[in-house]
């Protein structure tokens, strides 16, 4: 299994979007601490992390909604820090949609362009072409009280893409609709946004969309970027434990380092030796690390099998759960509890008693 | 703050509100405080005059508040917790009490209780003595209940019904529920309402002007003051004392509420049901309201036939005469005046609150907080109070080439902002600011978001500020009786003459025509809401 990743990672094109060193303070309390990043043109950046983390006030604050304390924020090489918020060519999606309740579909999506004296003919021409371009042909019209949750969250967006931003900013534009029609969505704004090669900056709290949506992820934690990086890198390895805990679920089994031969690191867990070949970064000897493993990175196995080149930890399994594409077994090997997922439970008869938990040795990562 | 230097015409427009605040709240009010300057206290308080006056106030206002609070209760309560039958013509009755000026009730009280009135003379050929403070309590009492009523029912329902469900459920009777779950969460609020039924009876100047006779409170002494000594500083003084109690009041009212309560005539939404009361209160409640419903009737009624009579009530031939009286001349003119001077007061004073509204909600300029004190403070200045400042503020000769006109317009334009005002804010507040948002990142300005989205989607806030405004302005006497010349003559101070005149006739017709104006009003605001509603379902 390669662990080089897929994702084609964002082109080495100088920063569109740069924020440095911005710090934001709400009565005395830092809800953004110095946080830096870039964000290369045409590519589509998220900032996930729990409520409260910062995310949305980062976002909030390149919007122009918030002043910054402190840091410098450029667009297109250009320092925007003091230019209104109207003259940014950020537009945003809200959470709540915020379409206009007193216009139209047609009017909410040509506003924008009235607002820059867009000619009338070109302003309905590249209304007309925006909402076939979000599917909403036939809906000019209607109120958007008509519209179901779906069709308000394509009228925001064409609301905001019709006016050609320099970056489109977008708050949890999912957050409000039913779990089917967020996933519908979610592939709809990754095709638009490859289409149009724009630069979307997308906050959200939901690491699946961040996973599947972006080119690159600032993970955020109490007003910080705790990492940043491709979804790959995320995912996989993450340099914190709140970091492997935030995206997905995980093993996180405290060990100390006894011996490094090369790219093989030998492992003390409890009493247990266990040697394996983990991915970047390479600890000390001697020093406590946490041995950081994807469920579904794990194999079950009948009690005693050996299997070639793979760590066999003996366990008991002492709850399941069916999840419907795979089944979540916790197995105790000494006295802790690890998560296994194995995927396709229809295929085999579901594990119980004594059972070998199989953990290849490449699919390890440590956190130092 | 940096939001208001990189948008200088909205530093404009803040300044040109706060220009406008300082120059028509807070310097006429100023002038009369500082009127009689520190001898001019030190003589008034020595000379005594003023605490016959403050004591009769007080008893004024701790009789009838409780009494008028009392009644309202029993409305409010059987309005919103019973089933009891006749419910909407209950609430129609308790709405026109709003829209009449409160001294209608004195007028109507002389009508049908004084030396020749008809219950008094024509029934039982009495001649007693109506005025001092039996008759103020009384006339105020039911000039008022209806306001604490209003009050009180948008306080219990708002108390929330699932609450009620919730300790019904857990096994608590009605009158348990009401007494551990409903009053204990609307206490502030009904507070609230005691507090500001208090200060409608402590500045209110028609009905004591009327029957009060040798028995003056504050208001009708800082009038006399003026109107039959001539003596200013005497006045001034008088009314600040009003005032600190006005203010007084007030502050502690804000304290309970945040600001939020205030008589405005809107559409109120039904909440979900509550739990059933015992069908005997039902009932009681129904007779209860009965009677108060009577009550107001009565005095309509006694105005309504006085009107169309020819001299009510020893010649009770049906007439038009009056109308015609009120119509034409001088009269008529008058009317005329009271619908123009509220027209353009109400417009301008509803856009000019929301706007207001929208710079305080809305801003994050240093100086909003007393802004919004400013802006909301008029609703605890007494009216007489007011027409005083305006009258030292305004009445120059240096302002002669304005129309006096203009002065009432501005004198009902500030002192009712208050109304527009707490309609905007509690607008704004149901509008998220992603909506603002929204326009602003679409590349509009502040000032033109507010133009484009948040005023089309404020209309309903607009329209209960401007009807609201209208009304109260239109049936105003306090805040007129000191601007008006005689060009500019309204209908309540045409009334108010009237009756001083026992020209009954006149009177009650001009007061019918008033109250039919207000309720003209309402009817367009009922009818434009209503078109809103059929839109919005038309847009599903």
């Amino acid at each position: 299994m390669a662990s080089a990743s897929p994702a084609v990672a964002p082109a080495l094109s100088p920063a569109h979007l740069r924020v440095s060193h911005v710090t934001k303070r709400f009565a005395g309390v830092t809800a953004v601490d110095d946080v830096s990043f870039d964000v290369p043109k045409g590519s589509f950046a998220t900032l996930l992390g729990p409520s409260g983390c910062g995310k949305t006030t980062t976002l909030r604050t390149i919007a122009g909604f918030y002043d910054p304390d402190e840091g410098d924020i450029e667009l297109g090489g250009r320092r925007i820090n003091d230019l209104p918020a109207h003259r940014r060519g950020t537009a945003m999606v809200f959470q709540d949609y915020a379409l206009f309740p007193h216009m139209s579909v047609r009017d909410n999506v040509a506003y924008g362009l009235r607002l820059a004296r867009v000619g009338r003919d070109e302003r309905d021409r590249r209304v007309k072409d925006t909402l076939a371009f979000v599917g909403l042909t036939g809906l000019e019209d209607r109120w958007p009280n008509q519209l179901s949750g779906g069709q308000q969250q394509r009228v925001a967006v064409a609301r905001a893409l019709v006016i050609e931003p320099q970056v489109l900013l977008l708050d949890e534009p999912l957050s409000n609709l039913d779990a089917k029609l967020r996933e519908q969505l979610r592939v709809e704004l990754r095709v638009m946004q490859r289409r149009l090669g724009m630069t979307f900056v997308y906050v959200t709290h939901d690491q699946e969309e961040a996973l599947s949506l972006s080119d690159w992820i600032a993970v955020m934690n109490a007003g910080r970027v705790e990492q940043a990086g491709t979804p790959w890198d995320i995912y996989y390895h993450p340099r914190t434990a709140f970091l492997a805990d935030f995206v997905g679920a995980v093993n996180l089994v405290p060990a100390s380092v006894i011996a490094i031969e090369g790219a093989a690191v030998t492992l003390g867990l409890g009493d247990r030796r266990i040697t394996l070949r983990p991915t970047a970064p390479t600890p000390t000897a001697g020093s406590e690390v946490r041995l950081c493993v994807r469920p579904e990175s794990l194999l079950l196995g009948a009690a005693g099998s050996v299997a070639d080149g793979a760590v066999v930890l003996p366990g008991t399994v002492v709850r399941r759960s069916f999840l419907g594409d795979a089944m979540r077994y916790w197995v105790k090997v000494d006295d802790r509890e690890w998560i296994v997922d194995q995927p396709d439970p229809g295929a085999a008869a579901a594990l119980d008693g004594a059972v070998s938990l199989i953990l290849r040795p490449e699919r390890a990562h440590l956190i130092v | 703050m940096r939001g208001l230097t990189r948008e200088p015409p909205l530093l404009l427009a803040l300044l040109g509100v706060v220009a406008l605040v300082l120059a028509f709240i807070v310097y006429p009010q100023v002038q009369v405080v500082i009127a009689p300057g520190f001898d001019g206290y030190a003589a008034f308080l020595q000379g005594g005059t003023w605490v016959t006056p403050l004591r009769n106030s007080l008893e004024v206002v701790a009789l009838s508040t409780t009494t008028a609070v009392l009644l309202g209760f029993v409305y409010a309560y059987a309005m919103v917790y019973t089933d009891m039958r006749w419910k909407p013509f209950f609430r129609l009755v308790g709405i026109l009490p709003l829209l009449s000026p409160p001294f209608v009730v004195a007028a109507a009280y002389i009508l049908l209780f004084g030396p020749r009135g008809i219950v008094t003379y024509g029934i039982f050929g009495q001649t007693p003595i109506i005025f001092g403070l039996m008759g103020i309590w009384a006339v105020q009492t039911i000039a008022f209940f209806p306001f604490a009523y209003q009050l009180i029912a948008d306080v219990l329902s708002r108390s929330d019904a699932r609450m009620e469900q919730a300790a019904r459920n857990l096994g608590a009777g009605p009158w348990q529920v009401f007494r551990t779950v409903t009053l204990p969460l609307s206490r502030p609020g009904l507070g609230a309402a005691i507090l500001t039924t208090a200060i409608y009876i402590l500045e209110d100047f028609g009905n004591p002007q009327l029957i009060g006779g040798v028995f003056t409170v504050l208001p009708t002494q800082a009038y006399s003051l003026i109107s039959g000594f001539g003596d200013f500083t005497g006045a001034a003084a008088v009314s600040t004392i009003l005032l600190v109690l006005a203010l007084g009041l007030y502050l502690a009212k804000l304290r309970l509420d945040g600001g939020r309560s205030f008589v405005t005539i809107s559409g109120r939404a039904s909440s979900m049901p509550r739990p059933p009361v015992p069908p005997g209160l039902s009932w009681a409640c129904f007779a209860g309201c009965l009677a108060l419903a009577g009550l107001i009737l009565m005095v309509y009624g006694a105005l309504v036939v006085s009107a169309f009579t020819i001299a009510f009530p020893t010649n009770v031939t049906f007439t038009t005469t009056n109308f015609q009286f009120v119509a034409t001349g001088s009269n008529g003119d008058a009317l005329r005046n009271t619908i123009v001077f509220g027209t353009v007061a109400a417009a301008l004073s509803a856009v000019l609150a929301l706007f207001a509204g929208w710079l305080v909600q809305r801003g994050d300029w240093p100086g909003r907080r007393a802004l919004d004190f400013l802006l909301i403070m008029p609703a605890a200045i007494p009216g007489i109070f007011f027409g005083i400042g305006y009258l030292t503020a305004f009445n120059q000769t240096w302002l002669d080439w304005v129309d006096r006109g203009w002065i009432i317009v501005l004198s009902m334009i500030f002192w009712n902002i208050p109304v527009g005002y707490q309609a905007a804010v509690a607008g704004l507040r149901q509008i998220d600011r992603s909506l603002d948002e929204a326009a602003t990142s679409l590349g509009a300005s502040k000032l033109r978001g507010f133009r484009d989205v948040l005023f089309p989607v404020l209309a309903g806030s607009l329209r209960v500020g401007f009807v609201t405004t209208f009304v109260r302005a239109v049936t105003t006497l306090s805040v007129v009786i000191f601007l008006f010349t005689p060009p500019t003559t309204v209908a309540t101070i045409r009334i108010y003459q009237l009756v001083n005149d026992l020209n009954w006739g006149g009177a009650t017709a001009f007061t019918v025509a008033d109250i039919s104006l207000a309720i003209a009003a309402l009817l367009v605001f009922a009818l434009l809401a209503r078109g809103r509603l059929a839109l919005g379902m038309a847009r599903g």
